[in-house]
């Protein structure tokens, strides 16, 4: 990845000194700015985590039982308190069951679709995307790589890993912080789903969470989900 | 399966791990014990932004687990010095400050062995020893340049110099 744009000699020692912790926290938020929009560099930094990681590898050693039982107390010991909105969908879920499967979705975003030659950039012209999301089942059945563009609100979605019904349909949902879900659109049944995001909506993509769920033939009848949300995933920068 | 279930399968799945990174950095059980907690409430709570930093799952969570467990370190280490600092020479404090000022005596004791740690601790071992101990410094006892220079008598700039071009040479080992 990195070989085919070298980046300059500062930033290879820059990255590795911002993941020892080595900057001073003005500097390490103007190299957290940079990162944010410059993919190279955050490709460089996870490089560098990757590498380093093994130092901290302190083998494998069972915490006491009331570790847990502390971490549930803190989390959950007043469930009566308000949930986040995605945790009621179940991204954490999503996100949890991903991790544990090995990050199988993940890879799949990173991988696949971001380069040339990935599945949406031979079937469309190319697009900037800034904002992408991997909408994932929590046992990977499902998976749909999505793709953002802010200057042209268009979205691109691709089912990478799970089956279209043919009796049933697809709805892409957003749903920025705690407001109701906003339907996209339908997945295509094959190929790839191009979605000209409503002007309203754009403004709320980054840190929205996209979800897709299982609705009659046409799409929900009542413009809110009706059936079992399949797939969630959280929107965020490239 | 909710979140809470899918929660508790990672936390089963990663928690040895993750407490073993915690005690290699803090050393000590207790603390280490309050931090592997702390870090399993960030997983929770930063859930949601696990995606696009390119991280596999594992770097992800033990990256977490190793950045708090420094966190702490370098917090202990700032009281200490300001116990001292305020002319207040408690035993206690002096002792710890002994303990931790001149420079973590246990990130000699975490020194990996060449070899150990895979590619890293090849590459590691490419570099005079000084220099791999100055990276090591940095990443387990979350030492700063100003502690690298006390610790190895080097003026501030010319720490930042060599560690620089330390790391240039280890990145180009790591990418081999």
């Amino acid at each position: 990845m990195s070989a085919e744009t070298p980046l300059p000699e500062d930033d290879r020692a820059l990255a590795g000194e911002y993941v020892l912790g080595l900057l001073e926290p003005a500097q390490a938020q103007a190299f957290e700015a940079r990162m944010s929009r410059d993919p190279a560099l955050r490709a460089l930094v996870a490089e560098w985590a990757e590498g380093l990681v093994p130092l901290a590898d302190g083998g494998e050693v069972p915490p006491p039982g009331t570790t847990w039982l502390n971490i549930e107390q803190t989390l959950f010991g007043n469930e009566a308190k308000s949930v986040p909105f995605w945790r009621k969908l179940g991204i954490g879920q999503a996100v949890f069951g991903a991790i544990a499967a090995a990050g199988l979705a993940f890879v799949v975003v990173n991988s696949g679709l971001l380069q040339s030659g990935a599945p949406l950039s031979t079937t469309a012209p190319a697009m900037r995307a800034d904002l992408g999301a991997q909408i994932a089942a929590q046992d990977a059945s499902l998976v749909v790589a999505a793709l953002y563009d802010s200057s042209s609100g268009e979205m691109r979605l691709n089912r990478v890993a799970g089956e279209m019904p043919s009796a049933r349909a697809r709805e892409i949902w957003v749903i920025a912080a705690e407001a109701a879900p906003r339907s996209l659109g339908l997945l295509e049944t094959s190929g790839v789903t191009v979605i000209r995001v409503p002007e309203e909506l754009r403004a709320q993509m980054a840190g929205a969470v996209l979800a897709i769920s299982d609705e009659p033939l046409g799409g929900s009848p009542t413009g809110a989900p009706t059936g079992a949300v399949l797939a969630t995933g959280p929107v965020s920068a490239l | 399966m909710g979140d809470r279930e899918a929660f508790a399968a990672l936390y089963r799945a990663t928690s040895a791990k993750l407490f073993g990174t915690c005690l290699r950095v803090l050393t000590e059980r207790a603390e280490a014990e309050e931090a592997v907690q702390e870090v399993y409430i960030k997983i929770w709570r930063n859930a949601d932004r696990y995606a696009a930093g390119g991280y596999s799952p594992m770097t992800w969570l033990i990256t977490i687990a190793r950045n708090h467990a420094i966190d702490r370190l370098r917090k202990r280490r700032a009281q200490v010095m300001r116990g001292e600092a305020g002319g207040g020479s408690d035993e206690g404090g002096g002792n710890l400050l002994d303990q931790i000022a001149d420079g973590a005596p246990s990130v000699e004791a975490r020194m990996i062995a060449e070899g150990e740690a895979g590619r890293i601790g090849a590459c590691l071992g490419e570099l005079e020893q000084a220099r791999s101990e100055a990276v090591q410094r940095a990443y387990l006892g979350g030492e700063s340049y100003a502690d690298l220079a006390a610790h190895f008598g080097v003026p501030v700039n010319t720490m930042r110099t060599w560690l620089r071009r330390s790391l240039l040479k280890l990145k180009e080992c790591l990418s081999r």
